[in-house]
């Protein structure tokens, strides 16, 4: 078949184009579908459910306008528990971090038997949270605790503490075990990232004379910067949306002062049986972490 | 019959156009380079014609035949990429052989078609290993087996040479000439260094800013430049640009009258500004006496000649090139003498036309002969 | 001793010790479940056990449901790894090396998703695996799995899928090869080590999950580890200690596997996923 110079020109898509572009979209297709199925229906109904006041059990309702809305702004325990979680991810978070960058900035170094300390640091991330309350509320037993024991071995205190039924204990207790499941996450990235910082800019430093704290704040830090705001900035969503941790090792208890908002939403559901309530607690709760989001993908989006 | 043509092909990407007007007629078993700085379209328009990517408006044929529709598996092409692109998990022999397998070639013959090219390449010790035992440079001869073993109609290579060290590349370029030469078939060939164009092309496509600035041989793109990018472009060190004014029979530089003879120049050459193009090897460098004054600032001898730069009294700078025992000092005045053989004027803009009579050839012009 | 010999010595002794205080909790759940009932109550406790027993493991395996508990998580977290694995492939090849409208929509919502509160969205899928008629079933939590475990797996085999040279694919696209044919010759085997690292996190990451298997499944034959073991050994008057401590070693034996052999895996689906968003 060959062209006569008097045909038009050819615009737009030819059929192989277009032929790869509907490839293509056929290759997402399911996983558009597991989405929309499974992540924006369950989005929308919740705030669909929100303006209604369902009991659980029965699933029967009746539709309420903004009131559990109103009962939200106004009642109170939405904002404790907004004021329980901001605690418990400044908390976490920053001995996340501290952790995180110290352990990796150790594990840098050429350690004896360096990958059996890696590996042991990076274990409790990969475990179950369920294995690790376990194992943390038996350390923290009052009784029988080893916490306790070793503690008072050493001197450090007379008596045994009870640690997850009392406050502040009990939101210390829970910082603790979050720091430890999950600062192995920073541990991972800031290796990654020291791992590849040239050696000749810490030569190049040496030879200026600076020493090690020098060397960690003009070199290393500023490489550091880019990847520590990423890392952050996950983990302190992650945090703040966390429920297994917290719900097994207190269940939001004593009374209500380890209850965060995952914890709010799940109790006014389940326990309560206020299901429209605890939609309308959770549309709150996702508006506060748009603000998160919204940083991430600004930032992110910046990088690339 | 496996010419390659494009008819007013463009190619945009949202608001940004990489090529426009793009009209090229190339001749069955022809040698063509695209030749270009960085950005210029000349990948793209390789890619194009392999069917990677796709041109917004226009048409691709090959063999007289429309491919625009289709895949470039069945264009009967070959390319051999900027990166050789070998599959790091299949050994040499597999790479070589897998364009036979997926056009459904049975085992024995697939295997002796890829013994052969082994063979034509050197490669046969090398079959069992994988690409990364391999050196750059038998990595490149794996691409290109790969390549030869379809026996295709047309072989597109994307910058073969670029990443090979200098000894290397010279060798592999009289290889791929010796190649063409054998085989006879038409080739595309993308890149950024004049020499492998002039050295290597039949004819060569020189793009800039997303169009063909000229289609030539490397004889008329040396000698007769289409514009003022051409004639800045080919040519180490380039020709030399420069401006100043045509009175009459004179170009005037400063207070130095150059004479020219109007007749060798279009009827639309006016008095008044534009440029006059030299190259260095006809400017003749004189101690005393009349010319263009200057002052040399370096003399270069390479050995076999002397690149002199000098400054003229307006501080622009030019080239020369004369032979290697020549003593000059630097800041010594001398005075130029331009050979009337090698003067171009070109118009004063900034891609300005060449205005010199012997327009270049047309793109008749026969192929270049072994 | 100069302080240039003794600065490494500090440094080890000092990592060391933070190491071993971090895996002590490890150390101690294994060694709780080693000893006996009597020497578990001790007080103050033993730090290593006088006598070494596998009587709770023995009791685990055989008085408890613990394996079909056990069982149910491996079909659970192998099912949706299959899933999750297979259709994040398609999904990474679609995003990375096809051009179509809406794409980069698409992949915004991935990352969108990927940072939503699960217990937002527990409530209606609770209410669409009731409507559905499949609540309380194992296929409700490999769904439920699926949709949380496949924009993570999404995100890691995109930027897995990045790493491969686009070359790769056009120079078997020139040799003939269809794009699926192109996928399955020459991008499958580039991607292979990324689809391990992305298949292990996924199974680790279901064989953890606890709250959609608490909302969605209330019965034990379903269950899996997680809430089977919260239920089955915690009740109101006795918690029992070293069963749980046995079970919890259990429940972490996957996870010893893949960190003694494969280790690499999985900390190289962080690099490349980890933390460029």
């Amino acid at each position: 078949m060959t062209t006569i110079a008097t045909d038009p020109p050819r615009n737009g898509p030819s059929p192989l184009e277009r032929s790869y572009a509907r490839l293509g979209v056929l290759l997402i297709a399911p996983t558009i579908v597991v989405f929309s199925a499974v992540i924006v229906y369950p989005l929308l109904a919740a705030i669909y459910l929100s303006v209604f006041s369902i009991y659980t059990p029965t699933l029967e309702g009746e539709f309420v306008g903004a009131d559990n809305y109103v009962k939200m702004l106004t009642g109170g325990v939405f904002w404790s528990s907004l004021w329980t979680t901001l605690i418990w991810t400044v908390g976490t978070l920053s001995l996340q971090i501290i952790f995180g960058v110290g352990l990796a900035l150790l594990l840098h170094q050429n350690i004896w038997f360096r990958s059996l300390a890696r590996s042991l640091v990076l274990f409790p991330y990969f475990l179950s949270t369920v294995v690790a309350v376990l194992v943390w509320r038996w350390l923290f037993n009052d009784l029988y605790g080893a916490l306790n024991h070793g503690m008072m071995q050493a001197g450090i205190i007379d008596m045994p503490l009870d640690w997850l039924g009392s406050m502040p204990n009990a939101m210390i207790g829970v910082i603790l075990v979050g720091a430890w499941k999950y600062f192995p996450f920073v541990v991972i990235a800031v290796l990654a990232r020291l791992q590849t910082i040239p050696e000749n800019l810490y030569e190049a430093a040496r030879i200026d004379g600076a020493g090690p704290v020098a060397r960690f704040i003009d070199v290393t830090l500023p490489q550091l910067k880019s990847v520590l705001t990423v890392i952050i900035l996950l983990r302190a969503i992650w945090d703040f949306k966390e429920f297994d941790l917290i719900f097994l090792l207190t269940g939001g208890g004593p009374v209500t002062s380890t209850q965060t908002l995952s914890l709010l939403v799940y109790q006014e559901a389940f326990g309560l049986n206020r299901m429209g309530q605890a939609a309308a607690y959770s549309v709150g709760m996702m508006l506060v972490m748009l603000v998160f989001m919204i940083l991430y993908i600004r930032r992110t989006g910046k990088e690339s | 019959m496996a010419n390659v043509s494009f008819t007013n092909v463009r190619k945009s990407f949202g608001e940004f156009t990489a090529l426009e007007n793009l009209d090229l007629e190339i001749h069955d078993g022809e040698f063509v380079a695209l030749l270009g700085p960085s950005g210029c379209g000349k990948s793209t328009t390789l890619r194009m014609l392999a069917g990677l990517e796709f041109p917004t408006s226009g048409e691709i044929s090959i063999g007289g035949r429309v491919v625009n529709d289709l895949a470039p598996g069945k264009r009967d092409i070959a390319m051999v990429f900027q990166s050789y692109a070998l599959y790091p998990h299949m050994t040499v022999g597999e790479n070589i052989a897998y364009p036979l397998k997926k056009r459904g070639m049975k085992k024995p013959e697939r295997d002796e078609a890829v013994r052969r090219a082994a063979e034509l390449l050197q490669l046969e010790p090398l079959l069992h290993r994988k690409p990364k035992q391999l050196s750059g440079g038998q990595q490149q001869r794996v691409a290109l087996g790969r390549a030869l073993v379809r026996e295709p109609r047309v072989f597109l290579l994307d910058e073969p040479l670029s990443n090979l060290d200098a000894k290397l590349r010279s060798y592999m370029r009289a290889e791929l000439i010796e190649l063409h030469r054998r085989l006879g078939k038409t080739m595309v060939y993308v890149t950024h260094d004049q020499l492998e164009a002039m050295t290597m092309a039949d004819r060569i496509a020189v793009m800039y800013g997303g169009r063909v600035q000229q289609f030539d041989t490397p004889d008329a793109v040396y000698n007769r430049p289409a514009n003022r990018f051409v004639a800045g472009f080919i040519g180490t060190p380039p020709m030399n640009q420069i401006e100043g004014t045509v009175q009459g029979a004179s170009f005037v530089i400063g207070d130095h009258h150059q004479a020219i003879t109007r007749a060798n120049f279009a009827p639309s050459l006016l008095d008044g500004a534009a440029v006059l193009g030299v190259r260095p090897e006809f400017v003749g460098i004189h101690d005393s006496g009349d010319g263009l004054p200057a002052t040399v600032r370096l003399a270069e001898n390479t050995g076999h000649e002397t690149i002199v730069t000098l400054e003229l009294t307006d501080k622009t700078r030019i080239m020369s090139r004369v032979e290697a025992g020549r003593k000059l000092r630097v800041g010594q005045p001398v005075a130029l003498r331009f050979d009337p053989a090698g003067i171009h004027l070109f118009e004063a803009t900034e891609n300005g036309l060449r205005l010199n009579l012997d327009t270049p050839v047309a793109a008749a012009q026969p192929l270049r002969t072994a | 001793m100069t302080s240039k010999m003794l600065r490494p010595i500090i440094l080890n002794v000092v990592t060391w010790t933070l190491v071993l205080m971090i895996s002590f909790p490890l150390f101690w759940m294994i060694v709780t479940s080693l000893k006996p009932q009597t020497e578990l109550f001790r007080i103050p406790p033993t730090w290593l056990p006088e006598t070494v027993t596998f009587e709770h493991y023995w009791r685990l395996l055989t008085e408890t449901p613990f394996l079909r508990f056990f069982r149910n998580s491996v079909v659970l977290a192998t099912s949706t790894t299959v899933f999750v694995v297979a259709l994040g492939t398609l999904g990474a090849y679609s995003l990375v090396r096809f051009r179509f409208r809406g794409r980069e929509t698409m992949a915004m919502l991935v990352l969108f998703t990927y940072l939503l509160p699960s217990v937002v969205l527990i409530i209606p899928l609770y209410l669409m695996m009731v409507w559905l008629g499949i609540s309380n079933t194992l296929f409700s939590l490999i769904l439920a799995h699926t949709t949380f475990a496949l924009p993570y797996a999404l995100w890691l085999l995109r930027s897995f899928m990045e790493g491969i040279p686009d070359d790769l694919e056009n120079a078997a696209l020139v040799d003939g090869a269809s794009r699926l044919g192109a996928f399955k010759d020459v991008i499958l085997p580039q991607l292979l080590p990324g689809i391990i690292s992305t298949a292990l996190f996924t199974f680790i990451l279901s064989w953890n999950e606890y709250l959609y298997a608490l909302v969605l499944v209330n019965s034990e034959s379903v269950a899996p580890l997680t809430t089977g073991v919260m239920t089955m050994l915690i009740s109101a008057f006795n918690i029992e200690w070293s069963l749980l401590m046995a079970a919890s070693v259990m429940m972490s034996v996957p996870l010893i596997i893949v960190f003694a052999f494969l280790q690499s895996y999985l900390t190289s689906g962080f690099g490349a996923g980890g933390v460029k968003g």
